[in-house]
């Protein structure tokens, strides 16, 4: 493995594991979705890790987009929640909004 | 060696997104992160998903970001969870650790997973591929917008009930 994809697979998964970290510690809404966002980051290193070393950047790079298309579709409707909730709850602090506790 | 400082860069940036108190800057350091991450695609050769990734996520999630939190500039952005930033560094030593570990387990499995795959398929060009090999995740990116889309539809035209009925009993 050449030290490039080594460094993809690295990063890749480091930057997973960070944005894992950031929606556990984290309490903000707008903070946990950057943190989903920090996690597709790692991702999107961790597929071109993986197409470089098969040798097929042109099946890895349509994945990619798809992903990216995913990802934006993701924040945009995660987006609309948080303000949505916002207006009723008037904080973006999950542990505060128990509207939805069983 | 340009593609590691460049990985670097972007893990950086992710970190100063990580410790920044204001969201505004967290938001911005997230764009950059995507800026330079851009750059590593283009780099390798992936140039749409070079020009996907310059676009949409370091322009169109980052003005959605940035439209959110003026939306709701006043609530308690400033008070999050201190510790969580303070421990972040103590973290990820222990996630580089596990990082190493978890690269030496899947070395052997990686070695594999090359033998696995035969070298003819699924080339020949982004159209070929795209158009050709993938037409499902074409449909499924189309179906996925059209979701998208009606549900900020149904989000915000509820809104706009609530705020009608509101209206009606206030008078």
């Amino acid at each position: 493995m050449s030290s490039e994809v080594y460094g993809l697979f690295f990063f890749g998964l480091l930057t997973v594991m960070v944005g894992v970290y950031l929606l556990l510690g984290y309490r903000n809404l707008i903070r946990i979705m950057l943190g989903v966002e920090v996690i597709s980051k790692g991702t999107t290193m961790i597929l071109l890790g993986a197409g470089l070393y098969q040798g097929r950047p042109d099946f890895i790079q349509v994945l990619i987009v798809t992903f990216i298309i995913v990802e934006a579709i993701l924040a945009a409707v995660m987006l609309g929640i948080v303000i949505i909730s916002h207006k009723i709850h008037v904080t973006l602090d999950i542990r505060r909004q128990s509207k939805l506790k069983g | 060696m340009g593609t590691i400082l460049l990985l670097l860069l972007v893990f950086l940036l992710v970190l100063a997104m990580g410790l920044a108190r204001d969201l505004l800057k967290a938001a911005i350091a997230l764009a950059l992160a995507s800026v330079f991450l851009a750059t590593i695609l283009f780099l390798h050769g992936a140039w749409v998903a070079a020009v996907f990734e310059l676009s949409v996520c370091s322009g169109l999630i980052t003005v959605l970001f940035v439209s959110t939190i003026s939306l709701t500039k006043d609530s308690d952005q400033k008070e999050e969870a201190k510790l969580t930033g303070y421990l972040l560094p103590a973290f990820l030593l222990f996630f580089i650790g596990v990082d190493c570990l978890a690269l030496r387990w899947l070395g052997p499995f990686f070695l594999d997973a090359k033998a696995m795959v035969p070298a003819d398929t699924l080339t020949g060009g982004f159209s070929k591929v795209f158009w050709g090999d993938r037409t499902t995740d074409v449909l499924g990116q189309a179906a996925l917008i059209l979701s998208g889309v009606f549900a900020i539809l149904s989000l915000f035209k509820r809104k706009a009930q609530h705020h009608s009925l509101e209206g009606g009993k206030h008078e």
